[in-house]
């Protein structure tokens, strides 16, 4: 009995002293945007593979979860697509918005018969829909839009995020900046009041959005770029939206960098900026920076673990490379961008 | 002496810890409680206000613009998805309940009320999980064009069959989760009907489903009245099967029962995250307000089973005493 207990021991601390040797590294805790986690996956194993001191755990919770975590320093890097208000910059002094890619969002829809075509859809219509003004298909607004095609007469039914969304955020801006009645009424945010709409769902995460428009027919959803693989394999439809100057685009590489190089200019030093209803030709509406929300303030190894990574993903190189950002539908930093990117990075010690 | 008061202090930490939870809260969701007023009940919308413009001072409590707090379409969700849950559970717990009493003996008995109540003790993120990936595709694609086809005529059944994300999908897994309560408190309190009832019943000429309807189970009313009101206590509670099967409405109530809900505990899951992007704090502490009101409803309730339960007694009346 006594035996028993003490090789019990024994093996308990050797347990705890081979544990030791892990101890060296630096575990970096990543949280947040769904719509960035795809790319996080794709770099933390290229980034460790050649950096063995750090280890970093990502989470895809949603841009508010990342938001609050990085701010509550419960996670070291929060993952979002929103920049953070005014008021919250305020209240916690020392937190970084930190671009680390350009991204875009997709409106998917599941329309028996019609995914296989490009529906076109613009942002007073989608606002008509997801305020319950536009509620069949077959609605006059959606039928000038798409001239020719056989519309069903089924009710709408919009699907929104229930978490706090940095994908909402770029879709409901969208609706705001171009839609004078949403703006006033609804407005953007990470959260908004969706109105009442009879039958519109709620779903968690891009991967949930993906889920119910696959089980819900006839419904319409906002998803990220990044999960345009999921979205395509279910064979879900993707719609040309109208842009500022009244053209229809996709977004690919082409019409996103098309946004960016009209927007960047004007982003200021803190890099906190929509890049939402671009204007442009051939500019896509719906793009944005996506973000690590980062405090200034951080342990001397974790700073250090941090500031390389963040060089290494936001380097054409290595993180910013064509391999990774073509994986996800992304689009790397423009020069300038990341010069302001470099100079944030190098706030955190 | 200290034996005394250290037992009084153990025995006392129970019911304290119930104020001190109630307390908490109650003084957590205070400045909500006084921003909200009465119209929290009412009013049909749960609105954050514009996140990203500053805070404005109303009534001397900063909040964003716009914001107002309404949980109407909570209390209705949970009513009627608790509600359609009694309505499928009781009918089925009083049939596996006599079931058990009086068609099975030994040890038949005795497994298969094994596995009934084994049924309570799977965990309620499983019975989501089930429900997330085998009850709503069945439930949408085999059961609501039925029912639109059969029923719709009432106007509750009319309607878009939905996506099977909804009111009755909810209501069906909450009453799989309750009926383990509801059979296996009533299946004791019959066995323990005493014999000479049953026996007086058929001496008379009673048949076997007169015994039962007419004899024994008047007796089990008051059993059966209390253990409704536990499953009932126990389906309000439910949060994550619910949140994962109900849709996630916001701001509308239903109208058919294909329509998605929300209830009061899964929308305290579901909207954390985003009440904590409030920098002035007021949509957490509405939570709390949420939360308070969930827990009186709860507590009353279960109190109500409870005392029902010791004042009418878990088993029949002594022989004799009719």
């Amino acid at each position: 009995m006594v035996g028993v207990a003490l090789a019990a021991l024994v093996a308990a601390g050797a347990l705890v002293t081979s544990g030791e040797a892990f101890a060296a590294q630096t575990q970096v805790l990543e949280t947040g945007s769904t719509l960035l986690y795809p790319l996080f996956n794709l770099w933390v194993p290229a980034y460790t593979d050649k950096h063995g001191d750090v280890k970093i755990t990502t989470q895809g919770t949603g841009s508010g979860t990342g938001i609050s975590e990085a701010i509550s320093k419960v996670a070291q890097i929060g993952a979002s697509d929103a920049y953070m208000s005014n008021a919250q910059m305020k209240a916690n002094k020392g937190i970084l918005n930190i671009p680390l890619a350009i991204s875009s969002q997709m409106i998917n829809y599941n329309i028996p018969g019609l995914n296989g075509e490009h529906m076109k859809l613009s942002g007073p219509v989608l606002a008509g829909i997801y305020d319950g003004h536009v509620k069949y298909w077959d609605d006059a607004a959606i039928a000038k839009l798409n001239a020719g095609v056989k519309l069903p007469h089924q009710q709408i039914v919009p699907v929104h995020r229930t978490d706090g969304s940095g994908d909402t955020f770029i879709f409901s801006q969208y609706l705001s900046f171009s839609t004078p009645g949403w703006s006033k009424s609804v407005g953007y945010g990470t959260t908004v009041s969706w109105p009442a709409v009879q039958g519109g769902i709620g779903a968690e995460g891009n991967p949930g959005m993906v889920n119910a428009l696959k089980g819900t027919p006839y419904s319409i959803a906002y998803i990220g770029i990044s999960f345009k693989n999921a979205t395509d394999a279910a064979k879900l439809g993707e719609a040309m939206l109208k842009n500022r100057d009244g053209k229809f685009v996709l977004p690919d590489q082409k019409t996103v960098k098309a946004a960016v190089d009209a927007t960047a200019s004007k982003t200021p030093v803190d890099e906190r900026v929509s890049l939402i209803f671009a204007p442009g030709a051939e500019s896509y509406p719906i793009i944005n920076y996506e973000y690590a929300i980062v405090n200034t303030e951080q342990p001397s190894e974790m700073a250090a673990a941090l500031k390389s990574f963040f060089t290494w993903a936001i380097d054409p190189a290595a993180g910013g490379s064509e391999h990774f950002m073509t994986a996800v539908g992304f689009v790397p930093l423009p020069p300038h961008i990341a010069a302001l990117s470099k100079k944030q990075i190098a706030m955190i010690h | 002496m200290t034996f005394r008061t250290w037992l009084a202090i153990i025995a006392g930490a129970l019911p304290a810890s119930l104020a001190a939870v109630l307390l908490f809260l109650a003084l957590y969701a205070w400045p909500a409680i006084h921003f909200n007023g009465w119209g929290f009940v009412v009013r049909d919308s749960w609105n954050l206000g514009n996140l990203y413009a500053d805070p404005v001072d109303i009534a001397g409590m900063s909040v964003q613009p716009g914001a107002q707090y309404g949980i109407l379409f909570l209390i209705v969700g949970t009513l009627l998805s608790t509600l359609i849950a009694l309505l499928v559970a009781v009918p089925v717990g009083v049939g596996a309940a006599i079931f058990l009493a009086e068609a099975v003996a030994g040890s038949l008995r005795v497994w298969i009320s094994f596995f009934v109540e084994l049924l309570a003790a799977i965990p309620s993120v499983v019975f989501g999980l089930w429900g997330y990936v085998v009850l709503i595709p069945f439930m949408a694609h085999h059961v609501f064009p039925f029912l639109v086809d059969g029923l719709g005529f009432i106007p509750i059944f009319a309607g878009p069959p939905g996506s099977g994300y909804g009111l009755l999908t909810a209501g069906v897994l909450l009453s799989l989760m309750i009926v383990p309560f509801i059979a296996a408190t009533l299946r004791d309190a019959l066995v323990s009907q005493p014999a000479p009832l049953r026996e007086a019943a058929m001496a008379m000429g009673a048949t076997r489903f007169e015994t039962i309807w007419r004899v024994i189970l008047p007796g089990v009313v008051k059993v059966l009245i209390s253990a409704i009101f536990l499953a009932l206590g126990r389906a309000l509670g439910e949060t994550m099967a619910v949140l994962m099967v109900s849709g996630n409405a916001l701001n509308y109530l239903p109208q058919n029962v294909y329509a998605p809900i929300s209830t009061m505990a899964a929308f305290v899951v579901s909207q954390l995250d985003s009440a904590l992007q409030d920098p002035s704090g007021m949509a957490v502490r509405s939570l709390a307000e949420i939360a308070l009101v969930l827990s009186i409803i709860s507590i009353v309730i279960n109190a109500a089973a409870r005392l029902m339960l010791v004042v009418w007694g878990r088993v029949g009346r002594p022989a004799g005493a009719a």
